[in-house]
């Protein structure tokens, strides 16, 4: 890989942390067979929650933060429980007291202390054709999709080296190539709420690793993100396009491509393939974390339609913080905002059995990551039926 | 002998090798505490990884594999190196993050436990101390989704009696395609045959010796084979069928290189 004099300068004379950000960068690229690093605007990286990276995540965070220092702006991904909340939500103080610790070490790293998986909704908006290096794959699907940004799937530690090293890999979603669609997918259905995510669930699994080119439906920047965090969840998809939508779906080259087509008997049976429960202790919202608009829309539902069991909805400290009255309102009928984390790596299996949510990335999740049973189905439907 | 590979994490080192056939997982497939795989799958539980070479084909599983492999590098109770055939981000970063070299595109059913082995993840080499290396081409010719497999003549100075494909040894610096050419001449007879593809090197191990297989596919027009002194008879037979056969050592993987996993 050529490398510029400031790169090499850092490979062999930088901090401990700067060289090993180096040597993870070209370990990365060689695997790609990427010519050169691409300088980045921005990184956000993964690997945040307790529950899910523990105490060999824990030791190294805290080993690299002694010399790592980002070189860009840098959020991170929502940790394993709300620092403010956790006791009220039963976590064990010594969880909780290692959450800390990792929430620390990113911190002295220069991190944004975000702890979001929506940082698009948090005043981090790369521009059209930016290149940025972004974990957490329903962002970056999002970044690249939606705003046109150039990311690909990025590691959690390989992210982290590009925000040190302020560059990252140049290959697959960062070039025109990498860029095109591999498939066509006809949506012959009207989506609305929790058909975005179904659309995005049955396309991951068609698609797998492809990238797909969307006709047949509209959608707003909110739909697309549940369509994104679903379809990178069931498939390994950093982009797709969305036709007379998403910006580059007008000059994406479609000629020859092979077509599948999506019907409503697919949602209905990819519905029914991702309810396995039967009654459900928690209505989860989040998965990514709801905006101000949802958190706010999702208030007024439940002031309308009080649900008897507890409702947790997932969001950043920044809207949660903005929207006091959205959050009075839901914690007067018995439920909980809580920041800093998100619905698939919290605790939640220390206290619950089933979740009932509207989240594809959710329903795709929380069987494996939080052992739990999921009814998966629309917000009002979900208020309506636990009333 | 010394085998081809692609450098990934930088470095040098030397041991003996522990082997996994099936793609492995360093979160639950290692004991972090003590550095003694766990995975059953492997065939080698409680095998120590501590300054042993370890292969196997490919990571798999959770991207916090890349800490544990940090952790084991820490507590000096990780691998001198790891060798892959297809190296993945997870183990490539852990191996990085731990200071472990490391290689891939190497063929590592051919590597055995208890081989000592040098890689050398700088000049991109795997090296085998006792092992013998002797280049070889293998032939298959197919005809109407069939696919010829010989047996060998007793006179034949290895795997006598063994079903095999058209092969040969590689003499000196020759083209290993122009020798597959020549083979399927000699001992079939068969004219007119045309090159579809060729395949990554298999290694097939024979004790101390180590046959490099360069894989090789023909179209043959005519199903009209003339053997010579070399096999004693002749079959075509669908590529699934191969299984039943007693064949010189990684026929099928041989097979399965030049006409997909399917195969």
């Amino acid at each position: 890989m050529r490398l510029t004099r400031a790169q090499r300068h850092l490979l062999k004379e930088g901090t401990v942390g700067q060289r090993k950000a180096m040597e993870i960068l070209l370990a990365v690229g060689r695997l790609a067979d990427a010519p050169r690093l691409v300088p980045i605007t921005s990184a956000h990286v993964s690997g945040a929650s307790y529950k899910m990276i523990g105490d060999p995540g824990l030791e190294f965070l805290e080993d690299f933060a002694q010399s790592a220092r980002v070189s860009v702006p840098t959020t991170v991904n929502p940790l394993g429980t709300d620092l403010a909340q956790w006791q009220e939500l039963g976590v064990p103080a010594t969880f909780a007291e290692k959450q800390g610790r990792i929430a620390r070490a990113y911190e002295a790293m220069g991190v944004r202390p975000t702890y979001s998986c929506t940082p698009y909704l948090l005043g981090v908006r790369p521009a059209f054709g930016e290149h940025i290096a972004w974990a957490e794959s329903s962002a970056v699907c999002f970044a690249n999709s939606v705003l046109g940004a150039r990311t690909n799937r990025e590691g959690g530690p390989a992210a982290l080296a590009a925000a040190i090293v302020g560059a990252t890999p140049e290959y697959g979603l960062h070039t025109e190539g990498g860029r095109e669609p591999t498939v066509i997918v006809t949506v012959r259905a009207k989506p609305r709420g929790i058909d975005y995510s179904l659309i995005g669930l049955v396309a991951g699994e068609r698609v797998g690793d492809g990238l797909p080119f969307f006709r047949g439906f509209r959608g707003t920047e909110q739909d697309l993100k549940w369509l994104g965090a679903a379809l990178a969840s069931s498939g390994a998809c950093g982009m797709f396009h969305l036709e007379g939508v998403t910006p580059e779906a007008r000059r994406a080259r479609v000629k020859g491509l092979k077509s599948i087509t999506i019907s409503r008997d697919d949602l209905v049976s990819a519905k029914r393939a991702h309810s396995d429960g039967t009654e459900a202790d928690l209505i989860g919202l989040g998965s990514p974390q709801l905006s101000t608009e949802e958190l706010q829309a999702i208030a007024r539902l439940i002031d309308r339609t009080p649900p008897r069991i507890p409702v947790w909805i997932f969001t950043s400290r920044l809207v949660r913080e903005a929207n006091p009255e959205a959050v009075g309102i839901v914690e007067r009928h018995g439920g909980r905002v809580l920041a800093d984390t998100c619905l698939e790596v919290t605790l939640l299996e220390h206290r619950f059995g089933t979740v009932a949510t509207p989240s594809g990335k959710g329903a795709y999740y929380l069987p494996s990551l939080c052992k739990q049973k999921v009814i998966f189905d629309d917000v009002e439907t979900l208020l309506e039926r636990y009333a | 002998m010394r085998i081809r590979a692609r450098g990934i994490v930088p470095g040098r080192a030397s041991g003996t090798a522990v082997i996994s056939p099936a793609p492995f997982s360093f979160v639950g497939g290692v004991d972090p505490a003590t550095g003694s795989i766990a995975d059953a799958a492997t065939g080698i539980a409680g095998e120590r990884l501590q300054g042993r070479i370890f292969a196997f084909p490919t990571g798999k599983g959770s991207t916090v594999g890349s800490y544990v492999l940090y952790g084991l590098g820490k507590r000096v109770l990780g691998p001198a190196a790891i060798v892959n055939r297809r190296a993945d981000a997870v183990v490539a970063v852990g191996a990085t993050l731990a200071g472990i070299p490391m290689v891939d595109r190497v063929d590592v059913g051919g590597l055995r436990t208890g081989d000592r082995i040098v890689v050398d993840a700088n000049r991109g080499a795997v090296e085998l101390e006792d092992v013998k290396g002797k280049p070889v081409v293998t032939a298959i010719l197919r005809n109407r989704g069939q696919i010829l497999i010989v047996r060998r003549s007793e006179k034949v100075g290895t795997f006598q009696g063994r079903w095999s494909a058209i092969s040969g040894h590689i003499e000196g610096r020759e083209d290993p395609k122009h020798r597959a050419l020549v083979e399927v001449r000699e001992e079939t007879g068969l004219r007119g045959i045309v090159f579809r593809s060729a395949a990554d090197p298999v290694l097939a191990r024979d004790g101390a010796t180590m046959y490099l297989v360069h894989p090789f596919l023909f179209d043959a027009p005519s199903r009209r084979v003339h053997l010579d002194w070399e096999n004693v008879e002749h079959r075509w037979i669908r590529p699934e069928e191969l299984h039943r056969f007693a064949t010189v050592p990684r026929l099928m993987d041989v097979v399965a290189g030049v006409l997909g996993p399917s195969a």
